[in-house]
């Protein structure tokens, strides 16, 4: 007997929505067009009308868009975008830029907080995947001591633990999607699912900023080699994150509390992730 | 991404044996018949293996024919999780019925199945797994234990380590060499059925660390193993071997082995917990979430048919490394607990004792990462 995947992502949505977001990112980095140009195309796209309601069913589509903004590093921020439905905040910042977010909007409303963490998850998710990608790409193309980096252990390994932590990451995000997706934004376990997607999150930029610029060495720090794209966003996206959420130490308490509520860190565990329950 | 851990969700019947599961533990306790004890691999009790088959917890994937009860790996998941998280005695069936049976369902013959699953499902008949040699851990191709062809079938001579509870075991599958290897160094290996109570076959345990004797150097003595213990095909030893692995590597006994420690602090945290605990109590769930998450999405793919090898080996270095900070987390919470149970106490010395067998066991961390490596187009 089969047993059928809870989440069936459309192709032909995540393809086209890839291919729109890689267009307007090599536009924007030849510096053919401007933050309003981006905005106007992502509207003509009809991707700013995927705004996820309250409503259970209208996740994926979204999810697929926030994903190809941020694989392709394009900025304009997508997340923030459908989120809160504020064009000027989502252009508003410099995608050249770390600067630490407590100044970005947060939503007023408990499901566009919600849809925020979810779609920064999402966000944050793709960026990992493709700064492993890139790495990848690097350690298999780079020669030193006459052979690959990609046939040194030590970087095999590197590599590894950075790739472990992307799929914790993706996956306890997927978690939560499915969850918003099927019980809608307002379900009442959503919130320990993106709590623990936060701290999952975090852990992996951790991870994985170390990682992909270790391998890279130098060139990984320029402005002129792209890794630098991702590794900005992953900072901004997880500040924003955690901040919205009251820190990760606030995401990691409320967690434990559950813990604590239910006599058994095993039981609370299980109890957010059965589908339909309400902790 | 390179790899896939698509979502997927325990379906209503599979909750309603988790409650069934959870009253069966809570009555087990309360009637004393074991303590919370040491993890998947240490804590053997034939009695306790008995009673869950006799629940039809054990063969649960495997088709009624061979006494199997034909539900879903979903449902078998609930169990041993479920067993694993109240630190149940599992050690004694944990081997056969995760991956002897299953070997056996794939590439055994008709009269092996029909001899062995039915006694493995009802619990009793223990499995031992013959692979790591004194000269092969984990290069695991170059084992030197040798079949040699005999009339009605074969001669075994060489030497196992590490054979867990081979002393107290019915069986081992054994990987030998059975031709040589030539240019292909996973070529010329075949698994065999060993009867582990033969004469020509000698058991000694090995003292472990905790001072336990649970792993054994098991010798064979040109020990006869008879033409239908042959597993398979005499040269399919390699492929069957690695066919194991994703059951092996992806199970929930990869990343709860130290889930009784963090209970026990809990419980003594309960009353009074200080904002440290409850950070570590939730940075531990939100990884447990995530690594529960992706062990579902490797069993389901199991069920569908799919070898998960990358999958399950990403999820048992993940899972290790997690198991294995919650002692140093919970160690370091110890005078934030207004109290030390004999649980606690107990907990703490038998998983950090027993913590570095666990990146051992099943494939070494640096194994792991290299067939994490190889899956992402590293070597």
């Amino acid at each position: 007997m089969s047993i059928a995947p809870v989440l069936a992502t459309d192709p032909l949505v995540e393809e086209a929505a890839s291919r729109a977001f890689s267009d307007l990112a090599e536009k924007w980095f030849a510096g053919k067009v401007t933050r309003e140009n981006l905005l106007t195309a992502v509207e003509q796209l009809g991707f700013a009308e995927a705004a996820p309601g309250d409503d259970s069913g209208a996740w994926l589509a979204a999810a697929a868009i926030i994903r190809a903004q941020a694989r392709a590093a394009a900025p304009i921020d997508m997340a923030l975008l459908l989120a809160t439905g504020d064009r000027a905040a989502a252009i508003a910042h410099d995608p050249s830029e770390y600067f630490c977010a407590a100044t970005s909007p947060m939503p007023a409303s408990a499901s566009a907080h919600a849809a925020l963490s979810l779609g920064r998850c999402l966000q944050i998710g793709a960026a990992l995947g493709a700064a492993l990608e890139l790495s990848i790409r690097y350690a298999q193309d780079r020669k030193q001591f006459g052979r690959a980096l990609a046939q040194f252990q030590a970087i095999q390994h590197s590599l590894a633990l950075a790739a472990e932590e992307v799929a914790a990451c993706t996956t306890i995000t997927d978690l939560a999607l499915a969850c918003a997706e099927r019980e809608g934004i307002g379900s009442p376990r959503l919130p320990a699912l993106l709590d623990a997607a936060a701290l999952v999150a975090g852990h992996a930029v951790n991870v994985v900023y170390d990682m992909t610029h270790q391998v890279h060495g130098a060139i990984g720090f320029t402005q002129e080699y792209a890794l630098h794209r991702h590794s900005l966003d992953l900072l901004r996206w997880r500040d924003h994150l955690h901040l919205a959420r009251g820190g990760d130490i606030g995401c990691a308490e409320r967690l434990g509390d559950a813990a604590l509520a239910a006599g058994s860190a095993w039981r609370a565990v299980t109890a957010n992730m059965t589908p339909g329950a309400t902790p | 991404m390179r790899f896939h851990f698509p979502i997927f969700e325990f379906p209503p019947e599979a909750e309603a044996l988790r409650a069934e599961v959870r009253a069966f533990v809570t009555e087990e306790l309360a009637a004393g018949r074991w303590k919370k004890g040491g993890d998947f691999a240490s804590n053997y009790d034939p009695a306790f293996s008995q009673r869950i088959g006799a629940r039809g917890w054990l063969g649960m994937t495997w088709p009624k024919r061979y006494c199997g009860h034909e539900r879903t790996m979903l449902d078998r998941l609930v169990v041993t999780e479920e067993l694993l998280a109240a630190s149940a005695p599992v050690a004694a069936h944990w081997i056969g019925d995760r991956q002897s049976g299953p070997l056996l369902l794939r590439y055994g013959s008709e009269a092996q199945r029909t001899e062995f699953l039915p006694p493995l499902a009802r619990g009793e008949i223990f499995f031992s797994i013959g692979m790591s040699e004194p000269d092969s851990g984990s290069d695991l191709a170059s084992v030197r234990t040798r079949a040699t062809k005999v009339d009605g079938g074969w001669t075994l001579s060489g030497r196992k380590v590490w054979t867990t509870f081979a002393h107290r075991n019915h069986y081992a599958i054994v990987l030998a060499r059975t031709g040589d290897a030539g240019a292909q160094r996973h070529a010329g290996l075949a698994q065999f059925i060993v009867d582990l109570k033969s004469p020509q076959v000698n058991a000694r345990p090995i003292v472990n660390m905790a001072g336990q004797k649970e792993f054994n150097e098991v010798v064979f003595d040109d020990a006869f193993v008879p033409d239908d213990r042959l597993v398979g095909e005499p040269g399919g030893g390699w492929t069957q071997v690695t066919s194991e692995l994703a059951f092996e590597r992806s199970g929930p006994e990869r990343y709860l082995s130290s889930i009784r420690l963090v209970e026990a602090a809990l419980a003594c945290a309960r009353e009074k917990p200080t904002p440290r605990v409850r950070e570590a109590l939730g940075r531990m769930s939100a990884k447990l979430m995530a690594l529960r998450t992706m062990s579902l999405a490797v069993a389901a793919q199991l069920q569908n048919g799919e070898a998960p090898n990358l999958e399950a080996s990403l999820i048992k270095d993940l899972g290790n490394a997690f198991e294995r900070e919650q002692i140093a987390v919970f160690r370091a919470l110890a005078s934030d607990l207004p109290k030390h149970s004999d649980d606690y106490l107990s907990a703490l010395a038998q998983t950090t004792v027993y913590s570095p067998s666990w990146t051992l066991r099943g494939g070494t961390r640096e194994v792991l990462r290299g067939i994490v490596a190889r899956g992402l187009g590293l070597r």
